[in-house]
């Protein structure tokens, strides 16, 4: 076999398959180094297989064309098929680019988020300045607050003076000079009783102020029983001067002690006597 | 099939709606089996698909590499199977139905190639039916019952001279008939 060429027969006998399987084999080596040989067996296997053209016609079942499909792999053919096929590097492609996207509105987030640490840290300063400027308007508040009490004092005390000027001014108010009881003391006082006001007025100067938990009280002597007229105090200057209302149904009245008493008054004269004035001599 | 080469599976389907018809009733005719020819049509298509380099067109028409294929692996089936049947090869229709009605309608989406198929499939049966009967039968039982001459002798109780003879004449006055138009 291999010192000579296949004949046209002996390679018709290959193609058909009709060589016993060791001449077969024998053909088979020397056509794989023949070049000759096997065009020859090529001819004669292609003049062979015009054979199963003439074969009778049998169609084969409609599920074996999925079968061969699934077996090859293929999904479904076609424009959908190569969709499906190529799905997973779309759905990769779509990946990076939602990775992008996640990356890009990633970085924009950040961006924003910088701008709003920016703004938050604007509004914090902006906040922190109004707030100081929240506790210098309640300063100034405070401060203005007590301003308008002490204009508020001295309204009252200008109006006080203004009342006593004019009790003075009265031709129907009186005049009484109380004494001190205490002969050392240096304390004077004077009592203006007003009857068209009905008012009455204590002033006195060198008075030292009664320690916490003492008071004066002045009192008036009617028929025998002596009336509060109320509790004062005098300032660290010795200055006291106190107004009140002329109770309801004291028309007589005859003179007037002030007191040493506890805080907040007594209801009855007790303390020791600090003035003492005879209304009898009140001066008009 | 450059396409199939390429792995365009629109194109596998395509060769196979062209070609299924003739590879399911070759891989019949050798293993007279429809579920056996099942796999084998199967096991062909799905070679071509994973193996398509296998086909070279310098060599010859992909038809003839198909019809090549689909008989080599049908008979490897069929000796696999110990089923070599004794037969003679049954017929291939009857002689006077070379004129009638084409054995595979021309169903593919190319008439053009439906078309030069149907013209093949004329031309080959025409010429089997120029055979003698004893010549015909000696090549359908070695082509399609994949029996070597010396079983064929014995099964038709005919010398193997005589069998090798036939044989022989019988694919000369096929090559003459085919091939004097244009090779398969």
């Amino acid at each position: 076999m291999e010192s000579r060429h296949l004949t046209q027969e002996q390679a018709d006998e290959f193609a058909l398959g009709a060589l016993e399987p060791d001449i077969e084999r024998l053909v088979a080596l020397h056509v794989a180094e023949c070049v000759s040989c096997r065009d020859e067996v090529e001819a004669a296997e292609r003049l062979a297989s015009s054979l199963a053209l003439g074969v009778p016609r049998h169609t084969p079942p409609a599920h074996l064309k999925r079968r061969v499909l699934f077996a090859a792999g293929i999904v479904r053919p076609g424009p959908l098929g190569r969709m499906l096929r190529f799905a997973p590097a779309a759905a990769a492609v779509a990946a990076i680019f939602v990775a992008i996207a996640a990356f890009t509105g990633m970085v924009s987030v950040r961006s924003q988020v910088g701008d709003l640490r920016g703004a938050n840290h604007d509004l914090k300063a902006q906040v922190d300045e109004a707030l100081a400027q929240k506790v210098q308007i309640a300063a100034i508040s405070l401060r203005l607050n007590q301003e308008e009490q002490k204009s508020y004092d001295l309204r009252q005390q200008a109006s006080g003076d203004r009342d006593l000027l004019l009790a003075l001014l009265s031709p129907d108010s009186y005049v009484a000079e109380v004494f001190g009881v205490d002969a050392a003391s240096a304390a004077v006082g004077r009592l203006v009783w007003d009857e068209d006001q009905k008012r009455v007025w204590f002033v006195a100067s060198d008075l030292p102020a009664r320690p916490t938990g003492q008071t004066y009280q002045i009192w008036v002597d009617a028929g025998g029983r002596y009336v509060s007229l109320g509790t004062f105090n005098s300032d660290s200057a010795g200055f006291a001067r106190y107004d009140t209302i002329v109770p309801e149904g004291l028309t007589s009245y005859t003179s007037a002690v002030v007191t040493v008493e506890r805080a907040g008054g007594a209801p009855e004269r007790s303390g020791p006597s600090v003035f003492v004035g005879d209304f009898s001599r009140f001066q008009r | 099939m450059a396409a199939v080469a390429a792995q365009d599976d629109y194109a596998f389907a395509v060769l196979y709606d062209r070609y299924v018809d003739l590879v399911f009733s070759a891989a019949v005719r050798v293993l007279a089996d429809s579920q056996l020819a099942e796999d084998t049509t199967q096991d062909v298509f799905v070679r071509i698909w994973r193996r398509p380099e296998a086909f070279v067109a310098e060599r010859g028409r992909f038809l003839s590499w198909l019809m090549s294929v689909t008989r080599n692996r049908a008979v490897d089936e069929l000796r696999a199977r110990g089923r070599r049947r004794k037969r003679e090869g049954s017929s291939l229709g009857p002689p006077d139905d070379a004129n009638a009605m084409p054995l595979f309608p021309g169903e593919s989406d190319d008439p053009l190639h439906a078309a030069q198929l149907h013209e093949d499939q004329v031309r080959v049966r025409r010429a089997l039916v120029d055979l003698p009967q004893d010549q015909r039968r000696a090549l359908e039982m070695a082509y399609f019952g994949g029996l070597t001459q010396q079983e064929i002798a014995i099964e038709l109780h005919e010398p193997l001279g005589t069998v090798k003879t036939r044989i022989r004449l019988g694919m000369q006055k096929l090559r003459k008939a085919l091939t004097s138009r244009d090779g398969l």
